[in-house]
């Protein structure tokens, strides 16, 4: 897949350096001897890039180093999003794909559930789950790392009926393949068969999903921050544009900027799943 | 010599919305050590659900009736746990079109060690050994690197010598060959079934051959079933068959096969008319329709399975060369 990386077409390069870049921070944010992201600078308020030395990309309203926030909020938004897609992807595809191959009753509950599921807008889920499960009182607010594990888990929940629902149609089209049939015949235990004849052709769909649906879980956590119900103090992308907002006519690159982190991002996933998606489509008319 | 299969009045019915569908009427087959009977008749006759009845692989919406008797235990009523104890190491199965019929994404090798690390419980490195030894069997040049090959990769003869190989692997008693070489080109066709024969031999297995072309099964079998809708109209052993024909069906399947001699331009002899709706059952001789010697008894009352005293089965009233 990146054989020939810098023959392939311009959007497939920026996609690839984009993710790695943002997947590098995040994993060596903390090996960087940067300034602490929070700390608030004296000398600069609100000035956009290029204009002060020292913060390349410009100071908030509040004094925070633009690139250090933007470099911390990475970490925290492909978090949330990583572990909900891999958590949920996980579940959802587990689901699905029994459903599928065991069909019957196990397989209409599941199917219903899904649809259930998918009735009920992502946000509005999200919304609900996080103002019931983190909401402490006035003397007791919930902590943040509650709040991060309670939006997590929501977005996790709003993850499993769109994988689980690709798995289970994927599965239908593949279990009725006639290998699958001779393999049974050869006396192959079912979990066998859907270990090594189901779960290969099943993965890439999975997979070309799955990046689409880091997209999606991005800017679910940028809508809900937004609404001032997902990660607090400007600890994420959508929470640094929350706070952003306030500040528009004064800082607009405050805004701006984690705009164009989420959206480069969500514009990389995208065009990743839909690379697997064509490759796979390929490989397909190869058979 | 004792019968690895005895089939008794086998009837398969389906139920579907347009009512239920009768796949198979009351066949009866017997089947010893190291025979091997092809069972033909045109599509939809039923051919490929008898055998997939046989196996037990048929779908949920299914009701059978009558007994199975594999190795003199009935095995028509055993759960789904307790017949995958016999698939592949008792009967196994090759399948129509070998296209789709091998994973597109695993190798080769992976798909025929399988079974052998599966059932037979072999080591890796002893099922690789006896995976390129199976492969050389089903005559595959360079098996070695044939491990490593994708079934893409494969031409459809090679791709069902593979097959044969993953379904002779765990050496079955009872071997079901569901059009092995429909897919195929002609001239790999004839490779296939000599293949096929020559395994059974040396396996001491029974096989059960599923074609619609009486020359396939002329020189491959011991006997032969002919099925026309659902019900077994003739069976005989095959030369007997093939000297002595009694049903008008199956003169009109051997006329149906092209000739060489026939001169350029002749129009290709056809059965006119189709098979009856098997969801209806109506009175007579359900090929009285198409039948070249129809009389009224045909149309009234169906004729029951008469034996000529040598084996030889027919359902007719009137049977080619009269009776007996």
């Amino acid at each position: 897949m990146f054989k020939n990386f810098w023959k392939k077409p311009l959007g497939f390069k920026f996609a690839t350096l984009w993710l790695f870049f943002v997947v590098f921070i995040t994993v060596t944010y903390d090996l960087f001897p940067f300034v602490k992201w929070d700390r608030i600078s004296d000398m600069s308020q609100g000035d956009g890039p290029f204009k002060v030395p020292g913060h390349f990309l410009g100071t908030s309203y509040d004094g925070l180093d633009m690139f250090t926030a933007l470099m911390h909020g990475a970490r925290m938004s492909t978090f949330v999003a990583v572990v909900s897609v891999v958590v949920g992807g996980g579940i959802g595809s587990i689901l699905g794909i029994t459903a599928a191959y065991y069909r019957g009753t196990y397989d209409k509950i599941m199917s219903s559930m899904f649809n259930m599921m998918l009735a009920i807008p992502n946000l509005v889920m999200s919304l609900a789950l996080i103002s019931v499960l983190a909401n402490g009182n006035n003397s007791h607010p919930a902590t943040n790392t509650r709040r991060l594990i309670v939006l997590t888990i929501s977005l996790t929940i709003v993850i499993i009926p769109i994988l689980g629902r690709i798995a289970r149609s994927s599965t239908l089209q593949w279990s009725s393949r006639e290998f699958v049939l001779a393999s049974k015949s050869i006396g192959t235990k079912n979990l066998q068969i859907i270990k090594s004849h189901i779960v290969p052709n099943v993965a890439p769909a999975i997979l070309a999903i799955g990046f689409f649906a880091v997209g999606v879980v991005m800017i679910a956590e940028g809508s809900l921050s937004i609404l001032g119900i997902g990660i607090p103090g400007g600890a994420s992308w959508g929470s640094l544009l929350a706070i952003g907002r306030a500040n528009l006519e004064y800082a607009p690159h405050e805004v701006y900027l984690p705009v164009l982190c989420i959206a480069f991002t969500v514009i990389s996933t995208n065009y990743f799943g839909d690379y697997i998606r064509a490759n796979l489509d390929k490989r397909e008319s190869k058979i | 010599m004792s019968n690895v299969l005895e089939v008794t009045n086998l009837s398969i019915t389906f139920d579907t919305p347009r009512g239920n569908l009768r796949a198979v009427n009351d066949a009866t087959i017997a089947l010893e050590q190291g025979e091997s009977i092809g069972v033909v008749g045109e599509s939809g006759s039923g051919k490929t659900v008898l055998s997939r009845a046989i196996m037990g692989l048929l779908p949920g919406t299914a009701t059978r009736t009558g007994s199975i008797k594999y190795m003199g235990k009935e095995i028509s009523d055993l759960p789904e746990k307790e017949l995958r104890e016999l698939w592949g190491t008792g009967m196994a199965m090759i399948f129509q079109d070998p296209m789709t019929t091998l994973n597109p994404v695993r190798r080769i090798g992976s798909q025929l060690t399988e079974s052998l690390t599966v059932r037979l419980k072999l080591s890796k490195k002893e099922a690789h050994e006896q995976a390129i030894e199976l492969l050389r069997r089903v005559r595959i040049p360079d098996p070695e690197g044939m491990m490593r090959k994708f079934p893409y990769q494969l031409s459809g003869g090679m791709r069902q010598r593979i097959m044969i190989a993953i379904a002779v692997s765990c050496k079955p008693e009872l071997l079901f060959a569901d059009e092995p070489t429909t897919a195929l080109d002609v001239t790999v066709q004839a490779q296939v079934l000599e293949l096929l024969t020559e395994l059974r031999k040396e396996f001491n297995m029974a096989m059960i051959l599923v074609t619609h072309d009486l020359g396939v099964v002329a020189g491959h079998t011991d006997k032969i079933a002919v099925m026309y809708a659902g019900d077994v109209v003739e069976m005989a052993a095959t030369r007997e068959l093939f000297t002595n024909m009694k049903m008008p069906y199956t003169e009109a399947l051997l006329k149906s096969i092209p000739r060489l001699e026939t001169p350029t331009g002749t129009r290709l002899p056809v059965i006119e008319g189709r098979l009856p709706d098997p969801t209806k059952n109506e009175p007579g001789c359900p090929f009285a329709n198409r039948c070249p010697y129809v009389a009224d008894k045909c149309r009234a009352e169906k004729p029951p399975l008469k034996d000529t005293g040598n084996g030889h089965l027919y359902r007719c009233w009137f049977p080619i060369g009269g009776e007996k």
